[in-house]
């Protein structure tokens, strides 16, 4: 029997264009996956604020600014306020405090790019982590070292759930540590 | 549906024994029977009228979608861009981000001044509660109070000052300009009266302003009235004993309680106080206490939906009754009792038995006569306390105060003759609506037109405004500072708790400017200012407190309030002045139709009409929504040729009102029972065409009292107009299901004799359930907290205050009437309301129905998707994200306690009211708010318990079950509910769960639930029924 064209598309020609297509699919689908959760993600702020100057070097500790983190949900963004309790003296002259100061004066609210972020449906907090004995690092990386601030990890929902469900084998120095819970009133409401 | 012949024919059929819920049911009304095989309500299925969609057509969408989507596109947005972080430039000291704040003020909604503690979230007040210091309301609220927060975010809320043009429309203009006008025409007036109307005052510095105004400008004159008053109680007071301080009663002391018209618990007089009180006679581990409530009335009112014995008789033969019941009494004589049962048809037993009650508990009796009542009856009243040792329960250390007692009719009267005689030259409207509350025959609207300048102070439009050359925005409560002084012992102070959001300004402070003469010399602290020098130079001095001034105020207002002890104590002792009942007139003469009228539940005398959540809140014993109507007796609408939802005219001199029925089992033959408060005009979006105005029957000379009217002539009017009630939802098929409620166990009721006998009664009569399941056994359960809840219906009167406050915490949306009859309601927590025994006197049972939380779960293991599933504390947990809108889990829920939502109630209709800017400050950020398409249902509060659980880890310590209140539980007055962790032996609610009166509802079906129900015990005895 003659082997027509036909025979030839569907035997040969297809099966080697979907695998083509799925390979590079999948293969784009796993590598693009730290991007698309946003790791990485390190945009230019409005003023050029250096994590490692003031967490790393001048050791400042991180609760200095972000307030909320022992007490709240939220750990917050500082007030201006709290960046001229140093800076009505310090450094005044360099062009991103002249900045700074100009924001503080005229009470306008400085916009901050959003680094980490979790959908509205979720209520995480940071109080109940941070009060077990959770180093920041553990999500935010090692800020201490970041010249310009970025997400360092992925703030998936398997992400949560990977630590809730090995927390004991995660932190084994941390005494008062439970397995995380993992229902979905721990997190959606 | 069936005509007017097959329902009425029905009669002669013997009705079901069993619990019912409305006639329809009772008689096996075919339209209700077949209504009942459906799943879907009527209507539910057809297509939909798109008038009321959403003006986008899919097509536009779609468009409009593509549009922007290339536009985004082109605007090379970064894909990864998560918005911004905008912090405080200055962050005020008191606030962590993510944590509430309170602070507590003073409900402004009604003269009874609560307490109340705002919850407030970055600055912005999201939930009202009641202030636990307050010594009269002690922590608890009204529904018209919950719902206060609705209307301060309501965006029709006047923004601007108005000024009506020459084209008769209002104008928007500045403050200067009309502070400037106005204050010419107050300096110009002369010897023209100046007249302030206003609602009852109680605050002592806002009194001041007033005579402040007076001084200034002499011909000013203060009326100040009220829809709905004590003033006959009070008047008649005077006249037996000498001295107008009506005294307070304790209901708690009260072993017999015999309410004659009288709706104590409901909406008459202080009710949180009251229903606190009474409540504490209804505890059922202190049966020795136990109180009995005797209600005669006209028609089933949330007091007598709760009454142990309920007596029906129409209100102007009311005065009969206390006649014959002092006759009786004081002669010994069986005679005049019998005859007035015998004319009224009122079982012998039953007043035989109040007899010996009121002879057996002497000096723990009390008779208390409505304040609907025309003064005869409180007369004859006060005398027949004084000869059963009522007295006794008369409190003289807590006497009501009053700042500036209310105009009588008469001073009323010569304003509208004045108005008349040009003699007025300004009315100023002082946050008050006498065009739609003064009885309509005093023509008042029509004398405003003889005014040259009609200034409306409000909040926003009214019907007084309509009429109006000036209509200024003024502050909500919640935005204002204020004193109030309801009692002798306290003040209760007010302060604002956010910006005013608008353009408006505080009442008092609009007077001040005037009375400065000066329109620059208005400030945002003027009142405050004037308020706080009022304290320091008038009050302070008075309390010789040990603190400086300064501190004195910060505490003042961090506490809310200011108890001064009994400095100001009046005298309420008086001799009873027998004169005073000798004297009374004695003639009587009932005939014919009555029409009673009585305050709404929900929207007060029309103050809170355009309150969406309060409108919904379905009427306590009706369940009616959305409406008004003319209650009336099954006989007297056979009489008249009517069923529910015809209307009929009612016809009163000249006065004439049309508005449907609602045959209301319980209700007294001839009695027609009206609500006030609906029917407003020119009051927004959400009232206008809601009810009918009943007001208009109101005359200025008034027949029996002001809210009593004889003589009256009804007829059919032809027509309907459907009302939409909540009482038939989730009916079950009557074929199968027939007497669910009693047989069922639903609900299990016993009285007082029965328990004292035996106390296991209640599991006497019921088998031992089975424990047998295909569940796995689940064992985490028992390690940790376990929520549960426990809801002693003893105690629960079916008031509505959870519902509200439920609205309130978890952001439940408003459906609309037409959506509500549909069955659609999303109320996370209903009160079902029973019927049983004789169907023309009723007993009625409550069962505040929520999610059971049921251990297992039968809407868990319906879901296709796993979005209802179980935690480890015993939650039955709802995930808005994995649903996808099946309503198996509803289809399976025994208790149907489900709600889905068919529309995304926030934007879905055209009007797009509950989509304005401003209403998304209401809502709680700890709660989802939850869109077309998913089913919701109550969580127990879980952010309030997530709270708790965040504490507890910072303190280090075992979360307990006391850390977490619920909202419901919060705002019960009665304190019906309770809340905790079952796993604790120590715990409150393991009292409850192991109680012997405690049941589950259907626990045949061993779904194990984690709501426990306390039986009620109704204090009767066979003689009673």
């Amino acid at each position: 029997m003659k082997k027509t064209f036909l025979d030839y598309v569907l035997r040969v020609r297809l099966p080697i264009t979907l695998f083509v297509a799925l390979t590079s699919f999948t293969l784009t689908y796993f590598a693009s996956r730290a991007e698309r959760d946003g790791v990485g993600y390190t945009p230019d702020q409005p003023i050029n604020f250096s994590h490692k100057l003031h967490a790393g070097d001048m050791k400042i500790d991180c609760q200095y600014c972000h307030t909320g983190v022992e007490k709240s949900r939220v750990a917050m963004v500082p007030p201006l306020e709290t960046c001229m309790n140093c800076h009505r003296i310090a450094r005044k002259d360099k062009p991103d405090i002249i900045k700074l100061t100009k924001y503080y004066n005229e009470g306008i609210a400085l916009p901050w790019k959003r680094i980490h972020k979790v959908p509205d449906f979720v209520y995480f907090n940071h109080s109940v982590h941070v009060n077990k004995g959770i180093d920041c690092v553990n999500c935010h990386g090692d800020v201490k070292q970041m010249e310009k601030i970025g997400q360092m990890n992925s703030f998936t929902m398997s992400a949560c759930l990977d630590c809730h469900r090995n927390a004991l084998t995660r932190f084994p120095d941390l005494k008062n540590i439970n397995q995380g819970p993992d229902n979905c009133f721990a997190c959606h409401r | 549906m069936s005509d007017n012949k097959d329902m009425i024919s029905k009669d002669d059929m013997k009705p079901d024994p069993d619990y019912w819920r409305s006639f329809e049911e009772l008689y096996n009304d075919p339209a209700f029977i077949e209504s009942s095989h459906h799943e879907f309500k009527e209507g539910v299925t057809d297509d939909f009228n798109p008038g009321n969609l959403s003006g986008l057509s899919r097509r536009k969408f779609l468009a409009l979608v593509g549009a922007s989507a290339a536009l985004a596109a082109a605007g090379c947005t970064n894909y990864r861009d998560k918005g911004d972080i905008i912090p405080y430039v200055h962050k005020p000291e008191e606030i962590t981000l993510g944590k509430p704040l309170s602070y507590a003020s003073t409900c402004t909604g009604c003269s009874h001044a609560c307490g109340i503690l705002v919850k407030t979230r970055e600055g912005r007040p999201i939930k009202i509660d009641g202030n636990p210091d307050n010594p009269v309301s002690k922590g608890k609220i009204c529904t018209k109070g919950h719902a206060d927060i609705l209307s301060l975010y309501d965006p029709e809320k006047l923004s601007q000052p108005m000024k009506r043009g020459n084209g008769g429309g209002l104008d928007k203009t500045d403050w200067v300009r009309v502070d400037n006008e106005i204050i010419g025409i107050l300096k110009s007036a002369g010897e023209k009266e100046i007249a302030i109307v206003t609602h009852k005052i109680i605050s002592p510095t806002a009194k001041k302003v007033l005579d402040d105004f007076k001084a200034k400008y002499p011909s000013v004159k203060v009326y100040s009235y009220e829809l709905f008053n004590e003033q006959n109680r009070l008047s008649t007071w005077q006249k037996s004993y000498g001295t107008p301080n009506y005294p307070l009663i304790k209901w708690n002391e009260a072993k017999v309680i015999i309410s004659l018209e009288s709706d104590f618990l409901g909406t008459e007089g202080n009710k949180v106080e009251n229903t606190r009180l009474y409540s504490e006679g209804r505890n059922v581990d202190d049966l020795k206490n136990f109180n009995k409530l005797y209600v005669v009335e006209g028609n089933m009112s949330l007091t007598g939906m709760n009454s142990d014995v309920r007596i029906k008789l129409r209100p102007d033969a009311q005065f009969e009754f206390v006649m014959s019941l002092i006759d009786e009494l004081r002669n010994n004589s069986v005679s005049s009792l019998k005859t007035f049962g015998s004319k009224y048809a009122i079982p012998p037993g039953k007043l035989n038995n109040l007899l010996k009650d009121i002879r057996e508990n002497k000096g723990k009796v009390i008779v208390y006569a409505g304040r609907t009542l025309p003064e005869n009856v409180h007369l004859a009243v006060n005398y027949l306390n004084e000869l059963i040792g009522g007295t006794a329960l008369y409190r003289t250390d807590f006497v009501e105060y009053s700042v500036l007692p209310l105009s009588n009719k008469e001073e009323i009267e010569s304003l509208v003759s004045s108005m008349n005689r040009g003699k007025v030259a300004a009315v100023i409207h002082y946050d008050s609506n006498p065009v739609f509350h003064l009885p309509a025959d005093n023509k008042y609207a029509n004398a405003l037109k003889n005014v040259p300048a009609v200034i409306t102070l409000c909040l926003s439009e009214n019907e007084s405004s309509s009429v109006s050359q000036y209509v200024l925005p003024v502050n909500h409560g919640l935005e204002s500072w204020g004193d109030a002084k309801i009692r002798n012992g306290f003040y209760s102070m007010q302060q604002p708790v956010i910006y005013p959001i608008h353009n408006s300004r505080q009442k008092e402070a609009i007077l001040l400017t005037w009375i400065s003469g000066k329109a620059s010399s208005y400030n945002l602290d003027l009142y405050h200012n004037y308020m706080m020098d009022n304290w320091k130079n008038n009050i302070y001095p008075l309390l010789k407190s040990k603190l400086n001034f300064e501190q004195f105020w910060n505490g003042a207002l961090h506490d809310g309030v200011v108890i001064t002890g009994n400095i100001d104590l009046p005298n309420v002792s008086g001799q009873f002045n027998s004169s005073s009942f000798s004297g009374i007139n004695k003639s009587s003469a009932v005939s014919g139709f009555v029409v009673a009228l009585k305050e709404s539940y929900s929207v007060g005398d029309g103050r809170y009409s355009n309150n969406g959540w309060l409108n919904e809140l379905p009427h306590p014993v009706s369940k009616i929504v959305w409406d008004n109507y003319a209650s009336i007796s099954r006989k007297t609408s056979k009489e008249l040729n009517v069923r529910t939802n015809d209307l009929i005219e009612i016809t009163s001199g000249s006065r004439k009102l049309t508005i449907p029925v609602n045959i209301q089992p319980g209700c007294a033959d001839n009695t027609i029972t009206i609500e006030l408060g609906f029917g407003r005009t020119n009051a927004g979006t959400i009232s206008d065409g809601v009810g009918f105005n009943a007001n208009i029957l109101q005359s200025k000379d008034e027949g029996l009292s002001s809210w009593i009217i004889t003589n009256v002539e009804v007829r059919k009017a032809g027509g309907s107009y459907p009302l939409a009630a909540t009482q038939e939802f989730h009916a079950f098929d009557k074929g199968r299901t027939k007497d669910a409620a009693q047989k069922r166990n639903i609900i299990r009721e016993g009285t007082v004799d029965e328990y004292k006998k035996n106390p296991d009664f209640l599991k006497a009569g019921s088998e031992e359930v089975e424990n047998k399941s295909l569940y796995p056994p689940y064992d985490e359960i028992k390690k940790g907290v376990k929520w549960a809840m426990a809801v002693d219906l003893n105690k629960c009167l079916g008031c509505g205050e959870c519902v509200i406050s439920c609205y309130s915490e978890n952001n439940i949306p408003v459906v609309g009437k037409e959506q509500a009859a549909k069955g659609r309601d999303m109320q996370w927590l209903r009160v079902d309301r029973y019927y049983s025994g004789d169907p023309e006197e009723p007993k009625v049972s409550q069962q505040l129905m929520l999610c059971q939380h049921c251990d297992h779960a039968p809407c868990e293991n319906v879901c296709p998707v796993a979005a209802t599933t179980h935690s480890p504390d015993g939650l039955n947990q709802m995930v808005y994200n994995r649903c996808v809108g099946t309503r198996y889990c509803s289809n399976n829920c025994p208790y149907k306690v489900r709600r889905f939502n068919y529309f995304n109630y926030r934007d879905h209709f055209n009007d797009g009211y509950q989509q304005s800017p401003v209403f998304n400050l209401i809502f709680n950020p700890e709660v989802t708010v939850r869109s077309r398409g998913v089913m919701e249902k109550c969580t127990f509060c879980v952010q309030r318990i997530m709270e708790a659980r965040e504490d507890a880890i910072r303190d280090e310590r075992p979360l307990k079950g006391s850390d977490v209140k619920t909202a419901c539980q919060e705002a019960c007055i009665t304190t019906a509910i309770h809340f905790g962790d079952m796993n604790d032996p120590s715990s409150e609610i393991n009292k409850f769960r192991n109680h012997k009166l405690g049941y589950y509802v259907l626990e045949d079906l061993n779904t194990r639930p984690n709501v426990t129900y306390i039986a009620k015990l109704r204090n009767t005895d066979k003689e009673d029924a």
